[in-house]
């Protein structure tokens, strides 16, 4: 004990330093009845700041003692439970030794420390004589008064008349941030002034006006309540607009205006342009969407999946038909003409979070190209098609998400979504086809396809979640429905001259039909979850899958040709009506302790595949599937973060997919007549076992980064498109088809590291690959070989704040072989290169500079193309606060924009061309609310 | 001199029947972090992006985590507590330790910080702290406010101590008032720790530091330089340094 003491005691020596003319300090402490109080914290201050010079308890007749202080202004300050604290200044003696008079301590009123204090957990402050309080730690009813809030204040009550009495007097006047309100007339302030707007209460005893008037203070007190209103922190608004354009047609705009408040957010954004920028910007839409920006992945599928135990969330940005999800970063090809508007808003109370958003894009689009596809035939012999083609498309996009979360208590969550989308496209195609095989040996088609489709879905889905008391322990449920509807009509032209063949029944040929589709599927989604941990590191994870999938096709084609009226077309035309329907049970064991997480599992699965066709809806059924797949699928994951930012995976799945039914369907699509589908209904579903491992590490002290990972997956069965090739008509007519043996394997390796640290880093890369696929190819088993290597530089040099620069090259080579037929060998290179520069200049003005150079080759077609794209911009910031910017783009200097694509596959090979938008130059202004945002780092 | 004057308050304090029970304990400590208002502070963002991270990171309730600390008058012991919530993924690997002794006024600081694990000695230090004329009841004592700065991380830090608990003992980096400190928090609400639980008496399970302890040995000095350097090349960079150090 006494050990004890002289540890505590140390630690108030060190705050007493010695030095010359030391003080010592004496005194008591006593209540307002004159009893001494022990126990109590007597501090010793600088007055300037407050600081802690020294500190020490009073003992049982309440006398404290300060030894060896230095000679300095000092405040003493006191201090004891249930009592206000009080500090006076002390007037330092000519002698060394101190006697304080007797300080008296002043207990806080019982009920305002037991309802301010304890039950309202508000902070009291002591200003002088003045008491204050934070007014909105006290719950009152939205849109109540100053009055409601007044009554629920200990010590303070409101009389019969509305006048408002404080520690039994009459409150005099009421002041709202220290001025008079209303004249002084405290009932005009109590009842007009909103309590949600108050932020802290003051009561204290003021001087009355006469004395401050004439400055002699005449004794006389008036009870004043000051009323500190909130600063509405929370509570603002932003927005921007720009518009651009040239005298060549070309312009670009877009307005964004965000409204937010601590509750509520709401947002409009819109865009308008013909420089093929068809979605937000990343920032855009983060701005736009708010609170739920990051609100995704909550599909309420539970358990493991093909991919290894983690679910991966995968957003893309296009403006694709089938997505809910609003567009962004995304630029087209060809030439459009876009525009787009949105609205939305989000609601956050207590644990309540709403969030909706409408948004409506529509584009034209047209889309000039040529393609070259050369097939390989078995005797070293090879066809080329080529399809010069110009194409319009008009497309319309409403979409509409709406998700609220509640957390109804600390055990149960639901999250409700729904999700809408409407869209129409209109399509025209006119195309010139030619087939190759020798320089003598060439037929042609002319293609004119057009159609108008309407399509729309709805999904919506229900999730809830139930933590038990035994902490790990969760249940949670969940359902969706989704519900997709689309109606096409269109009209398919084709006329073809030299025909090769005298075979009438060969689909080279002239066509002229009108085709109607109606297209609905309703997909009824479940999933329960229970995880019952055992002994906090391990836990048993079971779960249950239920999806079924009914859709109907119903396709008719009308031939032109034969009559005026049309005639259906019963080889052409079909109804299919199927229904999928898939179950799921497994379990796993998980271990999690200290970082590591080893996860086992088993499921078991099935898949019954139900389906029908005819020619039309009532007429004769031509076919059935009753197919039924039980598969067992074990499952296992490593995933270890360790000390030092160092992480570790490794993972195998297996998964199984089902045959998609137009696979198993004996039907033929002759939609592209040159390109005939079949079905096989002895389709088997494809199984493959997938192995993945990683490891990344980052040390923040050297800013250096390492990425590996090696992604490979063995197919046991693949579904194939083994092709028949005629060799009189050169028509391929693809049939689905298992093969086992396919093999892919990707990694990825990443370094990262300062060359100099903080101004110059440089990242590399190399992510090699390599694919092996199987297929029949006129019946005959061919293998072909991918093997793809890429390696990257990229440098970011940052040497002075005005300036920096970022370049980087990527070189790609893909060898592709083919074993039965090496004479066909592909090697393709892409090669690109970047430059991008931004400098600041003096006087808000700044330049940026984009240099895109890409290379592209393939020697065996003696293909070779450069695309070098150029782009500059010139900015000024005008203004003080730097609001308005006024900028000169130039975008593709050199004129050479296009869009180029090339692939190898099984037994073909691709080249594809774009014609894109290309030089052009904009003139454009900026205002932003906010400032203008200057992004001159990466 | 100095051994009379420490007897004589010793005997002073004795007679006066310290209650002792009040010196010994454990206090459990809720750590909630507010990424979103540190994120949004960083220097080298615009307004725009400000607003931009604190309307979609936008986390009313913080992050929390479960810290407890041990105290005696002589000693205190600071590592995590139990987690709030058995998750389960385990992510938790990092150490974090603080034993502060004052008895000779040394401390030492086992912990993972910027990607390397740090065995820290030296004397302890104090803030300057400076006690202001505000109260607060937190778990039934009353406490009252005291600031500080720390200039190399650039933070406000507002702590409330029980002067019914005469220890200069604190959580994380935080001691040296004339009562234990039951909550502070940096720069207005990005970091708020509040103590939830306050057991009086000798602590059931003592906290024990690793057996092996394994990382670069630095004096309190050197690992200040450390940090500073770190914090700086992190501006400089534009990274948050954050991310990588206890805030």
């Amino acid at each position: 004990m006494k050990l004890l003491i002289s540890y505590l005691l140390l630690a108030f020596i060190t705050f007493a330093s010695h030095g010359q003319s030391q003080l010592t300090i004496r005194g008591t402490v006593k209540d307002t009845t004159n009893l001494p109080l022990n126990y109590t914290s007597v501090l010793l201050l600088s007055p300037k700041d407050s600081a802690l010079v020294a500190y020490t308890l009073t003992n049982k007749e309440g006398e404290y003692q300060f030894k060896n202080v230095d000679r300095q202004p000092l405040l003493i300050k006191a201090t004891y439970m249930g009592y206000l604290p009080i500090q006076k200044e002390l007037e330092l003696p000519e002698t060394d030794e101190l006697e304080v008079e007797v300080i008296r301590l002043m207990p806080i009123m019982q009920e305002l420390y037991e309802v301010v204090v304890k039950a309202a957990k508000a902070p009291l402050m002591m200003r002088g004589d003045t008491l204050e309080y934070d007014a909105s730690k006290f719950k009152v009813p939205p849109g109540a008064t100053l009055e409601e809030l007044l009554r629920k204040l200990p010590g303070i009550q409101i009389d019969k008349d509305g006048n408002i009495v404080a520690q039994g007097q009459q409150v005099q006047k009421v002041t709202v941030d220290g001025r008079r309100f209303f004249g002084g007339n405290t009932k005009m302030a109590t009842q007009n002034l909103n309590a949600e707007s108050v932020s802290k209460l003051q009561l204290f005893d003021d001087k009355s006006e006469q004395s401050k008037l004439t400055g002699v203070d005449d004794g006389v007190k008036e009870k004043t309540l000051n009323v500190e209103l909130k600063e509405e922190a929370k509570k603002g608004g932003f927005g921007k607009i720009s518009a651009a354009g040239e005298t060549d047609s070309r312009w670009s705009s877009n307005a964004s205006y965000n409204k937010f408040d601590k509750v509520n957010q709401f947002s409009i954004i819109g865009y308008g342009n013909n420089v093929n920028q068809t979605g937000l910007s990343w920032d855009d839409l983060q701005e736009f969407r708010g609170s739920g920006a990051f609100q995704f992945g909550d599909t309420g599928d539970f358990g493991f999946n093909g991919s290894g135990g983690v679910n991966y969330i995968s957003f893309s940005g296009g403006d694709r038909e089938e997505s809910f999800e609003i567009p962004f970063n995304n630029l087209s090809s060809g030439f459009s003409n876009n525009e787009a508007i949105g609205v939305n808003f989000n609601h956050l109370k207590d644990k309540k979070d709403f969030s909706s958003n409408y948004f409506y894009s529509r584009s034209d689009q047209i889309i000039e190209s040529f393609n070259s596809r050369t097939n390989f035939l078995q005797n070293n012999s090879s066809f080329t098609s080529t399809d010069q083609s110009l194409q319009n498309n008009g497309a319309g996009h409403h979409r509409a998400n709406l998700r609220f979360q509640n957390e109804l208590d600390s055990t149960n969550t639901i999250t409700i979504e729904a999700k809408g989308r409407l869209s129409t496209l209109n399509t025209s195609l006119g195309s010139l086809q030619e087939l190759i095989r020798n320089s003598t040996e060439q037929s042609q088609m002319e293609r004119d396809n057009r159609s108008n489709k309407w399509s729309g879905a709805f999904q919506g889905t229900a999730i809830y979640r139930h933590k038990f008391e035994k902490s790990g322990r969760i249940f949670a449920a969940s359902i969706s429905n989704t519900y997709s509807k689309a109606d096409q009509d269109g009209i398919q032209k084709s006329v073809v001259d030299l025909v090769n063949s005298t075979d009438p029944n060969t689909y080279f040929r002239n066509l002229d039909q009108v085709n109607e589709a109606l297209n609905s599927n309703n997909t009824i989604k479940s999933s329960l979850l229970y995880v019952e941990p055992i002994k906090k590191i391990f836990f048993w994870e079971t779960f249950y899958n239920f999806s079924q999938s009914k859709s109907e096709t119903d396709r008719k084609v009308f031939d032109m040709e034969a009559s005026d009226t049309p005639e259906l077309n019963p080889d052409l035309s079909r109804f299919f009506d199927n229904t999928i329907t898939y179950n799921r049970v497994g379990s796993s064991i998980r271990y999690a302790n200290k970082g590591s997480n080893i996860s086992v599992g088993l499921a078991a699965s099935n898949y019954r595949l139900n389906g029908q066709f005819s020619v039309e809806k009532a007429s004769e059924i031509l076919g059935r599937v009753d197919k039924n797949y039980l598969n067992l699928t074990p499952n296992l994951s490593y995933w270890k973060t360790m000390k030092g930012n160092k992480r570790i995976n490794a993972g195998y799945s297996m998964g199984v997919t089902p045959p998609n039914i137009a696979d198993l369907q004996p039907f033929k699509d002759i939609s592209n007549p040159l390109y005939i589908r079949e079905g096989n209904p002895d389709l088997q579903p494809e199984v493959t076992h997938s192995f993945n491992t990683g490891y990344n590490m980052y040390d923040p002290a050297t800013f250096i980064n390492f990425q590996f990972s090696l992604n490979s997956t063995f197919y046991q069965s693949q579904v194939v498109q083994n092709q028949s090739i005629d060799p009189e008509t050169f028509v391929t007519t693809f049939t689905a088809g298992n093969v086992s043996g396919g093999q892919r394997y990707f990694s990825y390796i990443g370094f990262g590291f300062p060359i100099v640290k903080t101004k110059f880093n440089a990242y590399l890369t190399a992510n090699p690959s390599f694919t092996k696929s199987l297929a029949l190819i006129n019946s005959i088993q061919t293998e072909t070989n991918t093997l793809s290597h890429n390696l990257g530089v990229n440098l970011d040099l940052t040497p002075v704040e005005w300036l920096s620069l970022y370049a980087g090259t990527s070189y790609r080579l893909s060898k592709t072989t083919y074993e039965q037929n090496p004479s066909q060998n592909q090697d393709i290179i892409n090669l690109s290169a970047y430059t991008n520069m931004n400098v600041k200049l003096p006087k808000d003005f700044y330049f940026d500079m984009k240099f895109n150079y890409n290379r592209f080759e393939n020697e065996s077609f003696g293909f070779n193309q450069e695309v070098p794209i150029l782009n500059a911009f010139i900015y000024k910031l005008i203004g003080e606060a730097k609001k308005w910017e006024v900028r000169l783009s130039a975008y593709d200097v050199f004129k050479q924009n296009q869009t180029i694509s090339q692939f190898a596959g099984q037994n073909f090979v691709t080249t594809g061309r774009i014609e894109t938008l290309s030089r052009y130059f904009l003139l454009g202004v900026t205002y932003n609310m906010r400032g203008v945002e200057v992004k001159n780092r990466r | 001199m100095k051994l009379k004057y420490l007897i004589t308050i010793a005997m002073i304090l004795i007679t006066t029947g310290l209650r002792a029970q009040n010196v010994v304990g454990e206090v459990e400590y809720r750590y909630r972090i507010f990424y979103d208002k540190i994120y949004s502070s960083l220097p080298h963002l615009t307004q725009q992006e400000r607003d931009r991270i604190l309307l979609t990171w936008n986390n009313p309730e913080g992050y929390s985590t479960r810290m407890k600390l041990q105290f005696w008058p002589e000693k205190s012991l600071y590592t995590y507590g139990e987690p709030y919530e058995v998750r389960s993924y385990s992510w938790q690997v990092e150490d974090y330790f603080i034993e502060n002794n004052l008895k000779d006024q040394t401390y030492l600081k086992y912990m993972d910080q910027m990607g390397k694990t740090y065995i820290v000695r030296d004397s302890l230090n104090a803030p300057k702290w400076r006690v202001m004329n505000e109260i607060r009841d937190i778990l039934g004592h009353m406490c009252m406010k005291a600031v500080s700065e720390d200039s190399l991380k650039g933070q406000k830090i507002t702590a409330w101590f029980a002067s019914d608990i005469p220890v200069p003992i604190g959580p994380e980096e935080q001691f040296g008032l004339p009562g234990l400190i039951l909550a502070y928090d940096i720069n207005d609400g990005m970091l708020i720790v509040e103590a939830e639980k306050i057991t009086f008496g000798e602590p059931e399970e003592i906290i024990t530091l690793p057996k092996k302890m394994k990382g670069r040995e630095v004096s309190g000095t050197n690992y200040q330089d450390i940090v500073r350097e770190f914090i700086q090349s992190s501006i400089e960079s534009r990274r948050a340094w954050m991310w990588e150090i206890r805030y």
